[in-house]
């Protein structure tokens, strides 16, 4: 009897016929006409009908979702195998771009999308880089994408990506199918992990998983809203790979009919003791961060710190997200915490809008004793750590206007002609502080060759266009002479996860989003070395980013953390350090990209980097990325002229010449 | 923009531990200079053992105004000339806190 109804609620049978069959079966004629009624209200309350596995569904059979009519725009009937059931819920989410790679059991996913161009496959040869690119489109567009591998193999490549995203809190969503299929679970299979989910749980927002096929389209729209809803993470979906192929009856829905739209006003009251304190204040300190800039509120910020000729400052996020041009600006904060910030010395008053606070000591960011106003949509980091005298949980654009608002009805002549003051004060220091910066060209290493970092990055910042983005995975380079300006200049894609590989693909991703600006990516060789694979990327879709390596051959970085955990060692002693050096022999990125489809050069000198550049902007403006692999000088405590490497030599080892 | 601890706390370094060693130093500038301006970032663990010339130092002082440091001219030199002295190639390195 369970083949019978199977077989009518997959349209394979007719009413008379699977009456019909039931009688045959032994039932009555009006038990039959019972199972028919029974039968029939369930399909239409739930709609789905698991298809007999012997009977794959083919795309031919697939319904478009326009074809139906239900009265109502958003929703959109749909029948066909749920991998198709799949893409067309990705277009009704606003999916334009899938960064993927091969997975056979998303057959009919790949089936359906021959018939639905507007959804383009970007195929991406290593799952994390992929990601990267993902998130990188995601976060220059402000669109959503989709990341899908096969199964928990391709999950693993990709979940250095979605750790950073989840720290980055970038909305990013991931797909992979569970090889364990429905019908065959539990036997070890091939690719087969149980709880495939829970690898990712602690890495993501959301995890959730389709229980039946026709829950695929549910289970997409569940991500997306997770995703996007502020504080933004990434979403992790999955189901059993032979959903995709079974067919189904299900709805397709916009996903504007889930979103939440939780833009999110302040406590009225917060904001005015907020407003009293910052009013009030001698020395107040604004301090931005990341969630400015995604809610596109920068101009924001700079009119409250104008207010109040307040200083701004930022500690570590991803984005520049207040103008470093502006006279109000006094530098980001130098090391981990305030303490470090040389101007002001001693805010009485600090306010916080949208930075997350990356703590990385014991010593929290925001030292104890200045009152601390915080402003942030994500709540949950709130509090935690620093002592929050006025919590405000909004979105901080609202926020802002609020604040704005609040601090308009209380200043009085006085405290403007104050405000004014003080404003000019942060004007002579931010003017000094720019001349000692630019001191930073006065180095005696200057002119050396192999170049140090400084000089590589003084010329990018000389050669990059006005409205340049910088993508900045080159984690021991100081970066420095760009004057980002959210507002319509230079714009800075750093980095806070710290799963290395990921500048390479993010800057694909972000000239994907932005093709008619230049994008410049800067790299370190140890971080390059692990995500290289979007050049490819970069050749075959035509992005023409302009990468710059940073190649030392050593992971700086470690180097000298090392030799912070374990001054005065035998490994300073000896200058014996086993995992630093990526030297003899050396790596030619330039080599690399080549093998990628990306021209590059090797470039030895300040002269020679001055006319490289030049040739990567004429590569650029012809639609080709291209590569410079500039060799930089060791520099630090320890490293010696050709570092030691462990003496592991397999070649007295051999004993037969094979 | 971002700073993670590098060499100058090498300088920090030596210099508190010299602080500490003499009872009353005599007044010297470039010394304040480095307990004044490195100390916002680095501690001394790191860089104990390092000793190098004053153009060596001099350009470990130029790297820091890249990561945030800011710094005179009269500064730098001040810092250099007191760091080639007390931490130039040929000086003793100092022993890490705790070790005899």
């Amino acid at each position: 009897m369970r083949d019978l109804v199977a077989r009518y609620l997959n349209h394979a049978l007719s009413r008379r016929g699977f009456v019909r069959g039931l009688t045959q079966a032994g039932l009555t004629a009006t038990a039959a006409q019972s199972v028919l009624s029974s039968v029939s209200s369930v399909a239409r309350a739930q709609s789905p009908v698991p298809a007999p596995p012997s009977a794959p569904a083919t795309a031919a059979k697939t319904v478009p979702a326009a074809a139906a009519n239900t009265g109502n725009a958003a929703i959109k009937p749909f029948q066909g195998p749920g991998g198709a059931a799949f893409a067309e819920q990705l277009i009704a989410s606003g999916v334009k771009y899938v960064f993927g790679n091969s997975a056979s059991e998303d057959a009919q996913f790949y089936e359906a999308l021959v018939d639905r161009p507007q959804l383009k496959y970007i195929l991406t040869p290593h799952e994390g880089p992929g990601a990267a690119m993902a998130a990188g489109y995601v976060k220059a567009s402000g669109e959503p994408a989709i990341v899908m591998q096969a199964a928990v193999v391709g999950m693993a490549n990709a979940m250095g990506q979605i750790f950073n995203a989840f720290k980055e809190q970038t909305p990013l969503v991931v797909y992979s199918y569970r090889t364990d299929q429905s019908r065959r679970a539990g036997r070890d299979g091939f690719e087969e992990v149980p709880n495939q989910e829970q690898i990712v749980q602690p890495i993501t927002k959301y995890t959730w998983l389709a229980r039946r096929p026709d829950m695929i389209p549910e289970t997409v729209r569940r991500a997306f809203k997770a995703a996007w809803t502020p504080p933004h993470g990434p979403a992790y979906i999955s189901w059993h790979s032979d959903y995709n192929d079974e067919r189904v009856r299900t709805e397709i829905i916009a996903q504007d009919q889930f979103d939440p739209r939780m833009r999110v006003r302040p406590d009225p009251d917060e904001i005015e003791r907020a407003a009293k304190l910052l009013v009030e204040a001698k020395t107040p300190l604004l301090i931005v961060g990341d969630e400015v800039s995604k809610a596109k509120a920068v101009g924001k910020a700079v009119k409250l710190a104008e207010m109040l000729g307040m200083p701004v400052t930022q500690v570590r996020q991803l984005y520049a997200n207040f103008p470093e041009t502006h006279p109000l600006w006094v530098g980001n904060v130098p090391a981990g915490t305030l303490r470090s910030q040389p101007y002001p010395k001693n805010p009485d008053v600090i306010i916080n809008v949208g930075n997350k606070f990356q703590h990385n000591s014991p010593a929290p960011i925001v030292p104890r004793g200045p009152t601390f106003i915080d402003m942030r949509i994500d709540a949950a980091s709130m509090g935690n750590v620093m002592l929050t005298a006025v919590p405000l949980v909004a979105d901080v654009g609202l926020g802002l206007d609020d604040l704005i608002a609040a601090i308009g009805q209380l200043m009085t002549p006085t405290l403007k002609q104050k405000a004014a003051e003080r404003a000019e004060e942060v004007r002579k220091y931010a003017e000094n502080a720019k001349t000692l910066r630019a001191m930073v060209a006065n180095s005696p290493d200057w002119d050396q060759s192999p170049l140090i970092a400084d000089r590589v990055t003084w010329e990018i910042a000389h050669f990059a266009d006005p409205d340049a983005i910088i993508v900045n995975e080159a984690g021991s380079v100081a970066m420095h002479s760009f004057d980002f300006n959210p507002l319509g200049g230079r714009e800075l894609f750093y980095y806070y996860g710290a799963h290395l590989g990921s500048g390479v693909g993010t800057s694909a991703g972000v000239k994907l989003a932005r093709p008619n600006q230049q994008v410049i990516c800067m790299v370190g060789d140890g971080s390059f070395i692990f995500g290289p694979t979007a050049l490819w990327n970069m050749a075959r879709l035509e992005l023409p980013v302009i990468t710059v390596v940073y190649n030392n051959h050593a992971y700086s970085g470690p180097h000298s953390r090392v030799i912070s955990n374990v001054s005065g060692g035998r490994m300073v002693q000896t200058r014996q350090f086993v995992h630093d050096y990526l030297g003899n022999p050396d790596m030619n990125m330039a080599d690399i990209a080549r093998g990628f489809g990306v021209a590059g050069e090797v470039v030895q000198s300040p002269a020679q980097l001055r006319e490289a550049l030049g040739r990567a902007r004429q590569h650029t403006v012809e639609g080709k990325p291209y590569l410079l692999d500039v060799q930089v000088a060791r520099k630090g405590v320890g490293w010696a002229d050709k570092p030691w490497i462990p003496p592991i030599r397999v070649a007295e080892m051999r004993q037969r010449k094979v | 923009m971002i700073v993670r601890p590098s060499l100058l706390g090498l300088a920090t370094a030596l210099a508190l531990v010299g602080a500490a060693a003499a009872q009353q130093p005599a007044p010297n500038p470039g010394r304040d200079a480095v307990m004044s301006k490195c100390f916002q970032c680095h501690t001394d663990a790191m860089f104990r053992d390092q000793r190098q010339d004053r153009r060596a130092w001099e350009a470990t002082i130029y790297r820091m105004i890249g990561r945030g440091g800011l710094y005179t001219a009269d500064e730098i030199k001040l810092m250099a000339d007191y760091l080639a002295t007390d931490f130039g190639p040929d000086s003793r390195p100092a022993a890490p806190a705790g070790s005899k």
